[in-house]
């Protein structure tokens, strides 16, 4: 899987500073399992942030911290570190990316799909606080339900794939998109389209839902 | 038994160790790494508390700045870096400085316990974990573009060049962690102006690091 649709710089520097909503730090840590270009990105990022860190004037630390730090240190184990599982999970077509683990399960077989108009599905992700995370699916040949109108969203294709004027979108792809990007994506024909997305516009569901299934019944 | 740490105002080791508020020259930035690594390199080998120490002493108080502005109470700031402290002498031995400076591995540690810790993401730090080991494999078969010294002193020298406006979106990011909409609120901007601001302000600083376009 080699992804032609990458992230934005600006939310990589955001992700690198731990400032992104919840949501969204759960989309690129799914894009980058799977994305060595934008890990490299990701580690411009965290070298500037780690610059900016020595830069810094530091603040004073209590005499009693370091203390308790030697002590620790003398009392610490060390081993060889050890690769943990996360890091090559098996290549099983039905394993979710393990960032969404926590969110939605392990797996897309035992996903408990919500109908929310003809031809597309969805499940929210309820463990999230500051933002909103969902996964969607929608039927081969449909528009894709998908704008938060006025706020930010970030989709990451998992399964199918769908076009738009900005491409040709396939598993492993991103949509990180500006507020003011006009779309509509159509997915292709054959499989379903599963898509991750992050929005931190709260959706108010019957109005979305309404603007939703308005342009799906002309079709 | 105990080995007395070096009182940090007057051991002469870290002849770097100032704090420097005004531009650098770009030897300086490149001998501070260079002279960080060459300490990490002997906490790998020998599993030299003094020099783990030296590390502390430096980066310690940097690391607690850094939470502080991210508005963790102090307390809890200096658990957090101690923890950071124990996680490098734990992985000492995967410490690679051609892979990552101190600093940006201290700066990960720490932003990712932060995370952890105040955002209470669930499996936060095994997922970095993961990602960290997809590239330290990549870097053992050779095909990682290695950080250099060079790009350290290259890059200080880019945020120091950097345009105000441009520094100050970059600096609200990474010190205050503030999402990008919070920004565009507190400075009155639109959200579509802080994106393209810090895209051009990274794009500079990835020209100081020596990346091409």
């Amino acid at each position: 899987m080699k992804p032609h649709h990458h992230l934005d710089t600006a939310t990589l520097i955001g992700y690198s500073a731990g400032a992104l909503p919840t949501a969204f730090a759960v989309v690129v840590s799914a894009h980058l399992s799977i994305c060595r270009t934008c890990r490299e990105q990701l580690r411009d990022a965290d070298l500037i942030g780690g610059q900016l860190m020595k830069q810094q004037e530091g603040a004073p630390l209590s005499a009693s911290t370091r203390d308790s730090l030697l002590a620790r240190l003398r009392a610490t184990e060390t081993a060889p570190a050890r690769m943990p599982t996360t890091a090559h999970p098996a290549h099983d077509p039905d394993l979710l990316p393990a960032a969404l683990h926590p969110y939605f399960g392990d797996r897309y077989s035992t996903l408990r799909w919500r109908m929310i108009g003809p031809g597309v599905h969805h499940i929210r992700a309820h463990d999230v606080a500051d933002s909103h995370l969902m996964l969607l699916r929608t039927a081969p040949g449909r528009s894709v339900p998908m704008h938060s109108h006025g706020g930010n969203e970030l989709t990451m294709i998992l399964q199918g794939s769908y076009d738009d004027s900005l491409g040709h979108f396939a598993p492993g792809d991103v949509a990180d998109l500006d507020v003011d990007v006009e779309h509509q994506p159509i997915t292709a024909p054959g499989v379903p389209c599963i898509c991750l997305a992050a929005t931190d516009a709260p959706l108010r569901f019957s109005g979305w839902l309404a603007r939703t299934l308005q342009p799906l019944f002309k079709l | 038994m105990v080995m007395m740490p070096p009182d940090p105002a007057t051991h002469k080791v870290t002849p770097l160790g100032v704090v420097r508020r005004v531009s650098t020259s770009a030897s300086q930035a490149a001998d501070d790494a260079r002279y960080w690594a060459e300490q990490m390199a002997c906490v790998a080998a020998r599993r030299d508390m003094d020099g783990f120490m030296r590390i502390y002493d430096h980066f310690g108080p940097r690391l607690q700045r850094y939470l502080l502005g991210l508005n963790v109470p102090a307390a809890q700031a200096e658990e957090l870096v101690q923890e950071a402290m124990l996680r490098l002498w734990r992985r000492a031995d995967l410490f690679d400085p051609a892979r990552a400076s101190l600093s940006t591995w201290l700066f990960r540690v720490a932003r990712n316990l932060y995370i952890d810790s105040m955002r209470g993401e669930p499996r936060w730090l095994p997922i970095q974990e993961g990602l960290d080991w997809l590239d330290h494999e990549h870097a053992e078969e050779g095909g990682s573009s290695a950080e250099s010294f060079t790009d350290h002193a290259g890059l200080s020298q880019a945020i120091d060049a950097l345009p105000a406006a441009q520094a100050r979106l970059i600096r609200m990011s990474y010190f205050e962690a503030k999402s990008h909409s919070e920004i565009a609120q507190e400075l009155g901007m639109p959200l579509g102006s802080v994106k393209s601001t810090l895209r051009r302000a990274f794009a500079k600083l990835q020209l100081g690091l020596g990346r091409t376009p």
